[in-house]
């Protein structure tokens, strides 16, 4: 009777920011991206993407509890980037890359339906 | 700064290629990527699966909800469910979620009137629209099933079975919806990958077993992975894939004192994906449905306009406190 909604595991409240971004207090160039509805899948990708980057001197991921819907991705950079810029970075990337498996992938198939 | 890309350009290979079965190469990525669309592929591709039923008549031996849930279950071909609405940000309907656009509309009506049981399957559903319907898995079989068991050929899904006088009679809503929500939307029966086994053998080493100890050794190995070629007695490496990362022909070795005798590696950047779906899309869909689920999941964790603006603010105002 008073089980949460199946949807609250995914759907982003109204009200509140899918991506929300704070700054270290300590430590300059360090700061938390707290992503709303999300977990591993997207998680780890960026935190893979980020260590790829020169500029990136320390990423990482976590999701707090397994009831609560949501990732922290903390970014350290130096001074020749900025924590922003490398998320930016880092998703402008992995779409990229996913734009080229695409591709790759709907040409593989088209040869595969022709070859055989 | 614009232009620099640390974007990598992943190669896919395709084995092995069945309606509702593939089986490809991933090469240039890594572990992250292929375990999201892993990922995504089993609980964030959409289909559409019954999600509302009223039973207008139920006098068989299962319970309503007992019923209900089977119909949840059966899948149906979801080509459409790419471009469909989730019922619940669905404007035309209100949040109804009984609209053209975010439902299907199934109805069922089967009595029995004989002696014998009647079988009632996903065959006697009865949809709203023709594209989606309950997946038909004797459509696209091949030849080798039908020649001993006609009885079970073109069957369809049993959902309840009736004797005489009693009666089935429903009405279903069927909806979007994702695996995450419930296992029933998954499109996927299985999915799963392999790093890619890299199997090197110590001739030199190998050289010094006697064929019996070779014999043993190829033995040890609980899949089918080396052989002894029957002309020079070397010992082959047939299936690589097969190698499950048991460690069994490893210690085997060391047992026999011949430590070093194969080296195995598993290729951090190549992965042999198998994707099998239950029918209600192509596991080639499902693959190219991934790779757009996840483009959009990305697009939706941009930073938005004002999170940018409001920070740009604070660097200002962090660079004025510190004098600059
Ligand atoms: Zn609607």
């Amino acid at each position: 009777m008073n089980a949460p909604d199946r949807y609250e595991r995914f759907v982003v409240p109204e009200g509140t920011k899918k991506v929300s971004y704070e700054r270290d207090t300590k430590i300059i160039n360090a700061a938390s991206f707290t992503v709303e509805r999300e977990d591993h899948t997207i998680g780890n990708i960026l935190r893979m993407q980020l260590h790829r980057d020169p500029n990136v001197l320390f990423a990482g991921y976590k999701l707090p509890h397994p009831l609560q819907y949501k990732i922290i991705v903390r970014i350290h950079t130096t001074s020749q980037s900025s924590p922003m810029q490398a998320y930016n970075q880092s998703i402008n990337d992995l779409d990229k890359e996913l734009d080229h498996l695409k591709t790759a992938f709907e040409a593989e198939l088209l040869k595969f339906s022709r070859d055989y | 700064m614009e232009g620099l890309s640390y974007a990598r350009m992943p190669r896919v290979k395709i084995r092995e290629l069945k309606d509702d079965y593939c089986k490809f190469e991933l090469r240039d990525t890594d572990a992250s990527m292929a375990n999201a669309l892993r990922r995504v592929m089993i609980a964030e591709v959409p289909t559409i699966a019954i999600d509302l039923v009223e039973i207008e008549v139920n006098s068989s031996v299962l319970i309503d909800e007992f019923i209900a849930h089977r119909l949840g279950l059966i899948p149906l071909t979801s080509e459409r469910a790419m471009s469909m609405r989730f019922s619940r940000d669905c404007d035309a309907c209100d949040g109804d979620g009984q609209c053209e656009f975010c439902s299907v509309e199934f109805h069922l009506r089967v009595k029995c009137m004989t002696d014998n049981t009647l079988d009632v399957t996903s065959k006697d559903l009865y949809s709203s629209d023709h594209t989606v319907v309950p997946v038909d898995f004797d459509a696209n079989t091949t030849t080798t099933t039908d020649d001993n068991n006609n009885s079970r050929a073109n069957s369809g899904i049993i959902i309840v079975k009736l004797r005489r006088g009693q009666e089935l009679r429903l009405r279903a809503i069927a909806r979007k919806g994702i695996g995450k929500d419930h296992a029933k939307w998954s499109p996927a029966a299985t999915v799963s990958f392999m790093y890619q086994p890299e199997i090197h053998i110590n001739d030199d080493l190998m050289e010094t077993l006697t064929l019996q100890e070779k014999r043993e050794w190829v033995e040890s190995s609980p899949t089918h992975v080396f052989e002894i070629d029957p002309v020079t007695q070397q010992v082959t490496v047939v299936d690589a894939e097969a190698y499950t990362y048991d460690d069994e022909v490893i210690k085997k070795a060391e047992a026999m004192g011949k430590p070093g005798l194969v080296d195995i590696i598993a290729k951090q950047d190549s992965f042999i994906f198998t994707v099998e779906t239950t029918g209600s899309i192509k596991a080639s869909q499902l693959v190219l449905n991934a790779i757009e689920i996840l483009k959009q999941k990305l697009d939706a964790v941009r930073l938005s306009e004002d999170t940018v603006e409001a920070d740009d603010q604070f660097g200002e105002l962090g660079a004025h406190m510190r004098g600059g």
